[in-house]
């Protein structure tokens, strides 16, 4: 069988999740673009593990899943905490910083 | 089914990290146990004693580090001079910073909010900000932070790496939103860190990813052998490369991925600010450096010219947007930025020569930089610091001390002689020209002065303006902020009039074990 | 072509498809909806490579739970139900650099692996896994605790309020 296209397969999810990172607005949404990229990398630690013919890839996605758990769980209570003040988790409406 | 296999542990390489962790945790049951008046001393003492167990082990493990056995705990840490060395600045950088994180006689409650949860705007939060006792989190957060920096800068494997560079970006995200004052900016400050943090260390983890393609492994050892090698597709490699080089160069803040650097700078608790600026570069840099001289090595630093041009882009853009702010912590974000690229041109010199001009220059920079934020977070006025640049008019008249001090580390920064700055820059570029990089160092010369302007104007501003009405008034500083900015101020005049022994003990910390 | 190759592209072409929902809907509730998808389709993909565990780890943890804590997020935000504004950001350059990054990185690893053919490799069952990471990888592996609780500490500090 192939491997090529699982790692194409992840470029693109990557890149994908990276465009989405740039144009979407909402904090919420921008993370999903974020935990796509982490996916999408995932997806070629994989295919690199079975076409090296060693298990190391797998453990760094297990790694990375749990890592991703950890951001989550600062990036909303981050997020939360603006909202409670602004009303909108929108990152354009978080410009008191920009000038 | 068998037994588990565990590999070599070398506790004693592990118990300078350990001892870190286990006073984090130790904060963690304090917080639940002990009333709030006592929690900020005795987490600082804590915090301070951990440090200094932690730079006992560093110290004993210095006189006898063996390079047959300095890979340890399976292969993920390498524990050689380079390491030590980061490790023992990161340790004491971090005890000055942290010294600053317990200070509470500037401002009632010291410089954290109490209760973060509580609205930005609300009655409930103007009662706090007045009458509350600071959140004392801040040290487990800032050890854990630490403690992460540790393992960064020995991680021997990309893995190791990532998941170090998460530990300790994590807590500094959280740090940065608990600013007494100023709450909205200091939030979206950690909004706007974490989100683009996240981003660049999933740019990095795609690196990873690529480079395993390639290596089939991940340690650097690995990697340099297949590189050397050179069988299969190089270009895997090389990007590969270049997207881990995004999430570090992230971190160090070098252009063009420095956006987040003012905003954080600026919004971030002061004392977070200043553990940012000296700590996180150190560990940045030293993680660059071990990706770049172990593991990349046998590219033959192809990528020369592309990390010229960063570090070229870098120092332009610092020192051009400098000339431009109006807010202190802003323009100090701006030199931090320009700083980052005098350190990239040292990476880029090569050879020991280079190696040692970058471990001088972060531990130097290091100094300065809490010491510069150390004295911003005395002048105040009600609304708590006054950051603005026309507030610092005609300082030198109120307070001739703070105003001198200040313009001796604006010196260092701008590099004059007699300062650590100077000796800083002459090593980085001495080592640059040594290495056959004479345009970046001309580039370098032209932005210091170019970044001397500021500099200056600050200068001239605190001295030969009028003190009006607006003048703030600058705090007379409780022991420990006072120590702080002591030890920064000394340091940097120390290493600038006798900077031999730095650079002796950079110049032998300057060889990786590969 | 084999039966694996057939259900490899049907799964890819969902990721795909479901990924650029994610980043185009205009409904952020769906945006977390189609990320479940993407992710189903992503540890189906990690089945058909024989990482049993971390297709069982991606849906508990991502599907389970990450994407569950966005969603909870999404709604305590009170994010319209409806259309939002939240795609009327130029985005002409954005894609230009996107798309054109990602052919490129597509195309690299499509020449790259042209011909790569392999074995079907021993699987990634959850002892071998395991045996993995206690033993090579537990210093990182225990890292990954301080990491957590790290996270833990700083989310209460971040919301917990005192009456």
């Amino acid at each position: 069988m192939t491997p090529m296209w699982y790692i194409v397969l992840s470029a693109i999810l990557f890149s994908v999740g990276a465009v989405g990172v740039l144009i979407r607005r909402n904090a919420i949404v921008l993370f999903m673009c974020i935990e796509l990229m982490l996916n999408a990398a995932n997806l070629a630690l994989v295919t690199f593990s079975r076409i090296n013919g060693t298990l190391d890839g797998q453990i760094m996605a297990f790694f990375v899943m749990v890592v991703a758990a950890a951001e989550v769980v600062i990036g909303l209570a981050i997020i939360m905490l603006i909202f409670r003040t602004r009303r909108s988790a929108s990152v354009d409406d978080a410009n008191l910083l920009k000038y | 089914m068998d037994k588990l296999k565990l590999p070599d542990m070398d506790y004693v390489a592990l118990l300078p990290m350990l001892a870190l962790f286990v006073a984090a945790c130790l904060g963690v049951i304090i917080e639940a146990l002990v009333p709030r008046r006592f929690r900020n001393i005795i987490q600082l003492v804590l915090s301070i004693v951990a440090l200094a167990v932690a730079m006992f082990f560093v110290v004993k493990q210095s006189g006898e580090v063996v390079a047959s056995k300095a890979l340890t705990a399976g292969g993920a840490i390498m524990i050689d001079h380079a390491a030590l060395f980061l490790q023992g600045a990161l340790i004491v950088l971090g005890f000055v910073a942290l010294l600053l994180f317990g200070e509470r006689s500037l401002e009632f409650g010291g410089p954290f909010v109490a209760q973060a949860a509580v609205t930005v705007g609300s009655e409930r939060d103007r009662e706090q900000t007045g009458r509350e006792l600071g959140s004392t989190e801040t040290f487990p957060l800032a050890l854990f932070s630490l403690s992460g920096m540790l393992l960064f800068v020995s991680a021997n494997d990309l893995l190791t790496m990532f998941v170090a560079l998460e530990v300790f970006s994590l807590p500094l995200y959280l740090l940065c939103a608990l600013a007494r004052r100023k709450r909205l900016l200091s939030q979206e400050s950690a909004l706007k860190y974490f989100l683009l943090g996240a981003y660049a260390s999933a740019f990095f983890l795609f690196g990873v990813a690529m480079v395993y393609g390639f290596a089939k492994a991940v340690d650097f050892k690995a990697i340099h052998a297949e590189a050397l090698l050179g069988e299969g597709n190089s270009l895997l490699l090389i990007i590969g490369l270049a997207l881990l080089a995004i999430g570090l160069l992230f971190k160090v803040a070098a252009a063009p991925f420095h956006v987040w650097t003012p905003d954080v700078y600026q919004g971030a608790p002061t004392p977070v600010t200043a553990f940012m600026a000296s700590c996180t570069k150190v560990a940045a840099f030293g993680g660059l450096l071990r990706v770049l001289y172990v593991g990349f090595d046998g590219l033959g630093w192809q990528f020369t010219p592309v990390l010229g041009a960063i570090a070229a882009l870098t120092v332009l853009v610092g020192s051009i947007l400098a000339v431009t702010q109006t807010d202190l912590k802003r323009l100090l974000a701006y030199s931090s930025v320009a700083n980052a690229g005098y350190i990239l041109i040292g990476v880029i010199a090569g050879q020991q020569l280079g190696l040692t001009s970058v471990l001088f220059y972060l531990v130097a920079y290091g100094f300065t930089v809490i010491a510069a934020f150390a004295l911003i977070s005395l002048v105040r006025d009600a609304d708590g610091e006054a950051t603005h640049l026309s507030r610092w008019a005609g300082l030198g008249a109120r307070s001739p001390l703070y105003a001198g001090i200040f313009t001796f580390i604006l010196l260092a920064f701008a590099g004059i002689p007699l300062t650590s700055g100077f000796i800083a820059k002459l090593s980085v570029f001495g080592a640059a020209i040594d290495g056959g990089q004479t345009w970046l160092v001309i580039i370098g010369v032209i932005t210091s002065i170019i970044l001397a302007f500021p500099y200056l104007r600050v200068v001239v501003m605190m001295w030969l303006s009028e003190p009006g009405e607006s003048t703030p008034s600058v705090s007379i500083p409780g022991g420990l902020t006072s120590t702080a900015l002591g030890i920064g101020t000394l340091a940097t005049l120390v290493f600038g009039v006798v900077p031999g022994p730095l650079l002796d003990l950079a110049e032998k910390a300057s060889s990786f074990v590969r | 072509m084999t039966a694996i190759d057939v259900m490899l592209s049907a799964v890819g072409l969902v990721a795909v498809g479901s990924a650029l929902a994610v980043v185009s809907t205009q409904h952020l509730v769906r945006a977390g909806l189609w990320l479940v998808v993407t992710l189903g389709a992503v540890a189906v993909e990690f089945l058909l490579l024989r990482a049993e565990f971390v297709a069982w780890v991606q849906v508990l943890i991502y599907v389970g739970a990450v994407v569950v804590l966005l969603l909870f997020a999404v709604m305590l935000t009170r994010a319209p139900i409806g259309r939002s504004t939240d795609l009327d950001r130029p985005i002409g350059p954005a894609l230009l650099i996107g798309a054109g990054s990602g052919l490129g990185l597509a195309g690299l690893f499509a020449w790259v692996f042209r011909d790569m053919r392999v074995n079907p490799p021993p699987t990634g069952s959850a002892q071998r896994v395991g045996e993995a990471i206690f033993g090579d990888w537990v210093l990182p592996f225990e890292v990954l605790s301080v990491l957590l609780l790290a996270a833990l500490v700083g989310a209460i500090v971040l919301s917990k309020k005192d009456t």
